[in-house]
C-alpha cells in the first residue's frame, strides 16, 4: 500500500483532478449507493411488518361489525344459525345489518383448532426428536441420508392429498382399528375420558389431530436434525467419558445444546397445524354448532369452518355472515401470534444457562 | 513454536524412517528395546510376563490400533504403575492422546477405529464381552486437551456424573459438588455462581470445573490430557499439588508438553514417539539417564 502510493497516477474519466478530491468524489458516490442500499433495507425490514398490520387492519376492519354484534358470547357459545332460512328479514341491531335469528358462537371452532393441533404436537414432537436424534446419532450415513429425502418428499406432499388419504383410508382404519381398542382402555378420568365412547366413523378430532402430525413431523425433524448436527462433538465426548449412556447423553447434553432453537422449530410446526385448512377440513366432519363428544367424532376448526363455510356466508345479503368469517379469521390470527410470543417467553427463560459466546475455549 | 522445535529435535535421530508408523521398522514389534520394558519390570520386581499385572493399573499387550488404513500405535506394551502418577511424552502426533483415549474405550466411537492385541484394567481386559462400559468409563476418569463444560449450571456439570450414576441421594448433591470445586480450588471463584452459566468461566477456570466434575464420580484411575496447557502458573502449581494428593489412592496418566511438568509431578515416564514406545522407566531415571537415543534428544532438545 505505502509503496504503491507515490506512483498512483490520475486515470480515466477523472484525469488530472488532484487524488484527494477524487477520493472524495467516490466517497461521496458510494455514500449516495450506501444510502440507497440502507434504505432498500430498511424498507424491506418493514415489509412483514407493514403487511402483518394491513392483513390485521383490514381484517379488523372487516369483522368489527360482527365483533360488537356477537360480542364476548362470541367466544363461549356453540352455536352457527345464519338466519331463520327463505323468510329471514334483514334487521338492525346496534346498527348492524343482519338476517333475523342469525346468531354465531365459535366455541366449537375455537376448542377445535386448540385440540386438533395439540394433538398433533403431542405425536409430532416426540417423534420428530426421537427420530432426529436417531438420524444424526444412530443410522449409517447413507441411510440417514435416505431418512432425510423422506422427510422432504413427505413435506412437500399436497395437504389436499393428505387430506384425501386421511379421509379415504387413514380415518377408517383409526375408526374401525384403533379407537375402539383405545375407547375401551382409556380410564374414566377428567381429560382422558374424552377419548373414551362412541368411536365414530374415522372423522373427528383424533383423525384430524394425526393427520396433522403427520404434516408436523417432517418440519420439526428435519430442522432438529440439522439443529443437533451442530452440537460440538466435545461435550458430548465429555459425556460419554463420564460414563454416561447414549441416551443420557441426548438428555442432559445434546438437546439442552439445542433447546430454543428446538422450541422454534415446534412453534413453526404449530403455526402450519393451526392454520392448516384443506387436510383438516377432509377429515374432521366441519360440525358447525357444536362441542364434539369426544375425540372420535365429528367436529370443526376455525380454518375448516371459513373454507366449507365460506359460500354459504355469500348467500347472506347482509354481509353479517362473511364479517363473522372474518372474526373468526381474526380469532386464528391472535392464537397464532400468541402461540409465538409464548414461545419467544420459553426461549427466553430455558436460555438462562447461556451456551457458550463464541471466545474461543 | 514449541512444537516444531520439538520436531526438530526428533527429526530422524537414529536413522529411524521417517512418517507413518506403519511402516516403522519391525524392531518396535516384540523384540522392542530391550532395555526399557525390562528394566521398568525389574524395578517393579515384575518381571515373569504371569505376574505383570500384578502392580499395574493398566496394561497395555502388544497394542496396535488405527484408524482407517492408518496405524497410530503400533505394538505397545505398556504397565502403567498402580497409585503412581506417570507422564506420557512425546512429540505432537506421537499418538498419546489416541493411547489415552484407549483406556476408557473413547476410540470406540471413532469410524474406521480397529484395534490389535490387548488392555487389561485390574488384569482384566476393557473389551471383554459383558463389560460395562459405562462402568468402567466411571473407573477411568478423563480430563480433555480442551474444556467441555455442559450446557447447565455450574453446579450441575460438577454433579453430572454423580447423578448419572446415582451415586448420591438429592441432599448429598451438593456437599459432593462443593467439595470437589475446593479439591480443584474453583470453589471461591464460583461459590456465589453456583446457578451460573459454566461457559462464563475462564477458559482455565472451566477446565479445572472440568477436573472438579472427572474426580465427583470418584474414579479408579484419572486420564489427563495436557490439563494444565491454559491455565496459568498459580492454577498449575494447585493443580500439580492436587495430582500429587491423588496418589496412592488413584492411579494417574498426565500427558503433558511441559518436560518440567512432567519431571515435577510423575514418577514413571513414557516416552511415545511416532506412534512407538520408546522408553519407560523412573522419571529420574528417564531425565537424567535415558536409554534410549530419541529419548535423549526429546529431552535434552527442551533443555537446550
Ligand atoms: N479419529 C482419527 N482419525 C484418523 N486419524 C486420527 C484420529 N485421531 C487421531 N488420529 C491420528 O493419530 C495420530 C496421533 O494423534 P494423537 O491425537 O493421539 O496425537 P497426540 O500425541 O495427542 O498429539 P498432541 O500432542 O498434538 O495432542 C495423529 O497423526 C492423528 O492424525
Ligand atoms: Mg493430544
Amino acid at each position: 500500500m505505502a509503496a504503491s502510493a507515490p506512483v498512483a497516477k490520475p486515470e480515466g474519466g477523472a484525469g488530472g483532478v488532484p487524488l484527494p478530491l477524487r477520493l472524495g468524489a467516490a466517497m461521496r458516490g458510494s455514500a449516495r449507493r450506501g444510502d440507497v442500499i440502507r434504505w432498500a433495507g430498511r424498507i424491506g425490514a418493514f415489509i412483514p411488518l407493514l403487511s402483518l398490520c394491513a392483513i390485521m387492519g383490514v381484517l379488523l376492519f372487516e369483522a368489527l361489525p360482527a365483533i360488537r354484534l356477537n360480542g364476548w358470547s362470541f367466544f363461549t357459545r356453540s352455536v352457527w344459525n345464519e338466519g331463520t332460512g327463505y323468510n329471514a328479514q334483514i334487521v338492525t341491531t346496534d346498527g348492524v345489518k343482519h338476517l333475523s335469528g342469525s346468531s354465531y358462537g365459535a366455541l366449537p371452532e375455537i376448542v377445535g383448532t386448540i385440540g386438533t393441533s395439540l394433538i398433533a404436537l403431542v405425536v409430532a414432537v416426540p417423534v420428530s426428536v426421537g427420530a432426529a436424534l436417531m438420524i444424526v446419532e444412530r443410522l449409517p450415513r447413507r441411510l440417514a441420508y435416505l431418512v432425510g429425502v423422506f422427510l422432504e418428499l413427505l413435506a412437500g406432499i399436497p395437504s389436499v392429498v393428505v387430506g384425501l388419504w386421511g379421509a379415504v383410508t387413514f380415518g377408517p382404519f383409526i375408526a374401525h382399528d384403533v379407537a375402539p381398542v383405545i375407547a375401551r382402555n382409556m380410564p374414566d378420568v377428567p381429560v382422558l375420558n374424552f377419548f373414551r365412547g362412541n368411536t365414530g366413523n374415522g372423522e373427528g378430532m383424533l383423525v384430524s389431530g394425526l393427520v396433522l402430525a403427520i404434516m408436523v413431523i417432517p418440519i420439526v425433524a428435519a430442522t432438529t436434525r440439522d439443529l443437533i448436527r451442530q452440537v460440538p462433538i466435545l461435550p458430548r465426548e465429555g459425556a460419554i467419558a463420564l460414563g454416561m449412556s447414549d441416551a443420557q447423553c441426548a438428555r442432559r447434553i445434546t438437546l439442552p445444546w439445542v433447546r430454543s432453537g428446538i422450541i422454534g422449530a415446534v412453534v413453526l410446526g404449530l403455526g402450519r397445524a393451526l392454520g392448516e385448512t384443506m387436510a383438516v377440513a377432509m377429515t374432521c366432519g366441519v360440525l358447525l354448532g357444536a362441542l364434539p363428544g369426544n375425540v372420535y367424532t365429528t367436529m370443526t376448526t376455525i380454518a375448516a369452518t371459513i373454507v366449507t363455510y365460506l359460500d354459504t356466508a355469500f348467500l347472506d345479503a347482509t354481509g353479517f355472515a362473511v364479517r363473522t368469517l372474518a372474526e373468526l379469521g381474526l380469532v386464528l390470527m391472535v392464537i397464532t401470534l400468541a402461540a409465538n410470543v409464548g414461545a419467544r417467553l420459553l426461549v427466553r427463560r430455558v436460555s438462562g444457562t447461556a451456551l457458550p459466546i463464541g471466545r474461543g475455549v | 513454536m514449541n512444537h516444531s522445535h520439538v520436531r526438530g529435535t526428533v527429526s530422524n535421530p537414529a536413522g529411524h524412517p521417517q512418517g507413518d508408523p506403519s511402516v516403522a521398522p519391525a524392531s518396535a514389534g516384540p523384540g522392542r528395546p530391550p532395555g526399557a520394558l525390562g528394566a521398568a519390570l525389574k524395578a517393579e520386581g515384575l518381571a515373569s510376563p504371569q505376574t505383570r499385572a500384578g502392580g499395574a493399573a493398566i496394561c497395555t499387550l502388544g497394542l496396535t490400533l488405527g484408524f482407517q488404513q492408518r496405524d497410530v500405535l503400533c505394538n505397545i506394551d505398556l504397565d502403567v504403575a498402580q497409585g503412581k502418577v506417570t507422564a506420557l511424552l512425546g512429540p505432537t502426533g506421537s499418538g498419546k492422546t489416541t493411547l489415552l483415549r484407549t483406556f476408557n474405550r473413547m476410540n470406540d466411537m471413532v469410524s474406521g477405529y480397529r484395534h490389535s492385541g490387548d488392555v487389561l484394567l485390574d488384569g482384566r481386559s476393557i473389551w471383554r464381552s459383558g463389560l460395562d462400559t459405562m462402568a468402567l468409563r466411571r473407573k477411568v476418569g478423563m480430563l480433555f486437551q480442551r474444556p467441555n463444560p455442559f450446557p447447565m449450571s455450574i453446579l450441575d456439570n460438577v454433579v453430572a456424573g454423580v447423578k448419572a450414576h446415582r451415586l448420591a441421594g438429592r441432599a448429598g448433591i451438593r456437599p459432593i459438588a462443593e467439595r470437589h470445586l475446593r479439591e480443584v480450588g474453583l470453589w471461591d471463584a464460583v461459590a456465589t455462581r453456583l446457578k451460573d452459566s459454566p461457559f462464563r468461566l475462564s477458559g482455565g477456570q472451566q477446565q479445572l470445573l472440568c477436573l472438579a466434575r472427572a474426580l465427583a464420580v470418584d474414579p479408579d484411575v484419572l486420564l489427563l490430557d495436557e490439563p494444565t496447557s491454559s491455565l496459568d502458573p498459580v492454577a498449575t502449581e494447585s493443580i500439580e499439588a492436587l495430582i500429587r494428593t491423588l496418589v496412592p489412592r488413584l492411579t494417574v496418566v498426565i500427558v503433558t508438553h511441559n518436560l518440567a511438568q512432567a519431571r515435577r509431578v510423575s514418577d514413571r515416564t513414557v516416552f511415545l514417539n511416532r506412534g512407538r514406545l520408546v522408553e519407560h522407566g523412573d522419571t529420574g531415571q528417564v531425565f537424567e539417564n535415558p536409554a534410549e537415543a530419541e529419548t535423549a534428544e526429546y529431552i535434552s532438545g527442551r533443555f537446550g
